[in-house]
């Protein structure tokens, strides 16, 4: 087969790569002194460290054709319990393993719903995310856990290694832990052929609800991770303060979509979609853009690119 | 003439699909196109009806060069297609669905008027002498009844050329006996008829003149009364000519015994049948007997409310796809693209779909293993692909459905259960699984063929289980049996 490589084709599959490099480009030529800088860079990597994380459960949910409305939900109440945990005087690891254990077993749960009595994923997880915001309201009385939180649960939301944020070496490690399992294992490959043809799949042996039960509990623990990381971060935890990933997450995994010609959800592509979302918002900041107009931009840019990659897909018309 | 090409061309990623395509249908004719798959009669069909563009050539309609950009114009000239693939909303019902892309009729300007849409529907209907439940929606039809609802859409508007595309491929032959008066009714009205199909016994009996396509080039427009079908294969085919396939007659152990088995959904009501090693099972019945059901029973894939399954002489307590696998039973769907193959993924993913705990050691999968067995699938089975990595859908149908056997063979099966496994797969693939499963069935297999094509039945099988209405009827031996013989058990009572 004679495959002739020209700009256009590669444009479109690779488009999304390419608008990011050009973000990149032209927030560097605009601001060099503040945005092409080591210490800019580095601190992009932490911002983006909580979106990756949680977008990459997002991943594992869209990946089997389904949706987790509750995500931002389970990352407000995993920060919460964490938070609280800590007060209590919990030991810190514990504070960190038990809301995503917790948060788990509710993923568990929206599975179960949706696999045992055919619900649609989108109304389960919209009636869990409801259910949890209400529990999380009145666990925490409404406000912000913050007071007497020991100094040693925000060593991981704050610390460095040689520079390096552990948020971001904690999102590149589960990155490519992720990766590893989606594209290497039997796992990974059979939440990509449920989402693929969810009957045929069954034909073929494959436990289909087992493995959508198992999606949805691993996005529920990545996303409690995410709360509790945040409360790390933060040294708070507010009661809706992870409830803003949610629609963030899912704009990264539909522009993570995008980067491969494939047009499935994929870990690399989340990865390179929340970078972008990211990169965006930095740069922008830094150039002073009102926050309404950061909004008005990425939802332009997330159209855009969608567009342009169905563009790319098909061979006529 | 009503239709010409000159020249045409279209390509895909520099290949051609189709060549320098001089093709013609006169005004009244049954014209037969007959090809292996991937010939090219799928995208010629596709040209006509304006869902791919040309990279070349001219199509003239009644003498004047017309340009076709989308299927509403094309329909608008007065071609109407009726697809392998039915096309039709699963939750609308007959009427709506036979009213697609139609404006509906409308009262007082604004309201819709289904009284009147319901008579004219009704109308077209009887004309055609179909009888089907307009009121259930298409998702609770049988593949037959969802054609016959297609059939009936075409007829709605004003029709030149109907294009069939492998129109019978799960029809019965009663239903295929009133398409083909239905089409017989059309040309006396003038129409003409493209008939796409790769049944040779149609082609012959219907068709005026016919056109065989070969690797995306036209080989030949002959009349039809001047050729014989061994010649129409000597043109699609190189030469090749089909042999006929003797079986032994003495079979082993029983591999597997079905009593009285009935779906919860009540579609199957009680069947039993037994098919030892080295035995070709036929099971035939008319449309709507419960055949494929049966099938989705005993592998598990439809629940089962009563009856027993024996696997090898083992009991099967809890019969799920997974466990039929593990217990060495497979089943080839009849619906390839929706229940077979996982179309996103590579043709080498889905060739170890089934078998894929086998190639992984702690959930990591050995990808060099993998790829040596899909090639040596490809190899084993003829597959036509540019390599395990090409997504499956690129792939023509007989390819696809070599896919879908590859899958099935690397479980090691015992048991083959075969649902249409030939629909809508060109004549040289046909033989091939049919040499196959004659194989699989020499070494010591037990092989259960569903197919609604009951010549293809006696060709295969070496009993033949009769089903009509869930049930199980007669048992007959496949030794000088006539397909009237068959048919008569089908009609009884």
């Amino acid at each position: 087969m004679n495959k002739k490589i020209n700009i256009s084709d590669l444009f479109r599959a690779y488009g999304t790569i390419f608008a990011g490099i050009i973000i990149v480009i032209v927030f560097s030529i605009l601001r060099p002194d503040a945005f092409f800088t080591m210490g800019n860079l580095i601190n992009i990597t932490r911002q983006i460290s909580l979106l990756v994380i949680i977008a990459l459960g997002a991943t594992l949910v869209m990946c089997v054709d389904e949706f987790d409305l509750s995500i931002g939900a389970l990352a407000s109440l995993g920060g919460v319990v964490a938070a609280k945990l800590a007060v209590a005087g919990v030991p810190i690891l514990l504070c960190f393993i038990i809301p995503v254990i917790i948060c788990f077993l509710i993923g568990l749960i929206n599975g179960w719903i949706v696999t045992r009595f055919k619900v649609l994923s989108f109304i389960t997880t919209l009636a869990m995310s409801t259910i949890l915001g209400g529990f999380t309201f009145w666990f925490t009385g409404g406000a912000t856990v913050f007071q007497n939180i020991p100094k040693a649960f925000i060593i991981v939301g704050s610390k460095s290694i040689l520079a390096i944020p552990l948020l971001s070496i904690i999102m590149v490690i589960l990155t490519f832990v992720f990766w590893f399992i989606m594209r290497h294992t039997a796992f990974g490959r059979k939440l990509y052929a449920i989402g693929g043809n969810e009957s045929a799949s069954q034909v073929s042996g494959i436990h289909v609800k087992k493995y959508k039960n198992l999606a949805f509990a691993l996005c529920a623990a990545l996303a409690a991770l995410t709360g509790v990381l945040m409360a790390s971060r933060l040294g708070s935890a507010h009661p809706t303060g992870g409830d803003g990933l949610f629609l963030q997450s899912y704009a990264a995994v539909f522009l993570g979509r995008t980067v491969f010609k494939e047009g499935v959800p994929n870990i690399w592509g989340t990865f390179v979609g929340a970078a972008i979302l990211g990169i965006l918002a930095n740069g922008l900041t830094i150039l002073q853009v009102p926050t309404f107009m950061q909004d008005l931009l990425t939802g332009c840019i997330i159209i855009l690119a969608v567009i342009i990659q169905k563009m790319g897909r098909g061979d006529s018309k | 003439m009503l239709l010409q090409t000159k020249q045409l061309c279209k390509q895909f990623s520099g290949m051609y699909a189709l060549k320098d395509i001089n093709f013609e249908i006169a005004e009244g004719e049954i014209h037969g196109l007959v090809g292996e798959n991937g010939a090219g009669k799928s995208t010629l069909i596709k040209i006509l009806t304006g869902v791919y563009s040309i990279d070349n050539g001219e199509i003239y309609w009644n003498g004047e060069r017309v340009e076709i950009h989308n299927p509403r114009q094309s329909r608008n000239i007065g071609i109407n297609v009726i697809h392998q693939d039915r096309h039709l909303i699963p939750a609308f019902n007959g009427i709506e669905n036979i009213y697609l892309g139609l404006e509906y009729e409308k009262k007082s300007g604004f309201a819709v008027d289904w009284a009147k849409m319901k008579k004219r529907v009704d109308e077209v209907i009887a004309d055609l002498g179909i009888d089907i439940d307009l009121t259930l929606p298409a998702s609770q039809l049988t593949p037959p009844q969802r054609t016959l609802i297609e059939i009936a859409r075409g007829m709605m508007t004003e029709c030149k050329l109907l294009i069939l595309d492998e129109p019978t491929a799960s029809l019965t032959d009663k239903e295929a006996e009133m398409l083909f008066e239905t089409i017989g009714k059309l040309q006396a009205r003038g129409t003409s008829i493209l008939y796409v199909t790769h049944r040779m016994d149609e082609i012959f009996r219907l068709t005026d003149r016919i056109t065989v396509f070969k690797n995306g080039q036209m080989v030949n427009t002959v009349n039809t009364k001047d050729v014989d079908k061994d010649k129409i294969i000597s043109m699609m085919t190189d030469n090749w000519t089909s042999q006929k396939i003797d079986s032994a007659n003495n079979f082993g152990n029983t591999m597997l015994s079905v009593k009285n088995i009935a779906s919860r959904d009540g579609i199957v009501k009680n069947a039993s049948f037994e098919v030892h090693a080295g035995e070709i099972l036929g099971i035939f019945g008319l449309g709507g007997s419960g055949r494929t059901e049966l099938l989705e029973c005993v592998y598990g894939y439809r629940t089962k409310s009563e009856g027993s399954i024996l696997l090898d002489g083992k009991h099967i307590e809890n019969n799920t796809p997974a466990n039929s696998i593990k217990n060495g039973m497979v089943l080839i769907c009849e619906d390839r693209r929706g229940m077979a193959l996982v179309g996103s993924l590579s043709v080498k993913q889905n060739t170890v779909l089934s078998t894929i705990d086998n190639y992984s050691k702690f959930g990591v999968v050995n990808e060099s293993k993998e790829k040596a067995d899909t090639l040596e699938k490809i190899d084993t089975l003829n597959i036509k692909t540019e390599g395990p990595d090409q997504t499956v859908l690129q792939l023509s149908g007989g390819n696809q459905q070599k896919v879908v056997f590859a899958k099935a063979l690397l479980s090691n099966p015992k048991v083959l259960l075969c649902d249409e496994p030939t629909q809508a797969v060109d004549v040289m693939t046909r033989f091939e699984i049919h040499k196959l499963l004659r194989k699989k069935a020499e070494e010591g297999n037990a092989v259960v063929f569903v197919s609604s094509d009951l010549k293809e039945v006696l060709e295969v099988a070496d009993n033949i289980q009769i089903m009509a209405n869930g049930c199980t009827k007669e048992l007959l031996k496949n030794d000088g049996l006539a397909a009237e013989q068959v048919l008569a058990c089908c009609y009884a009572d």
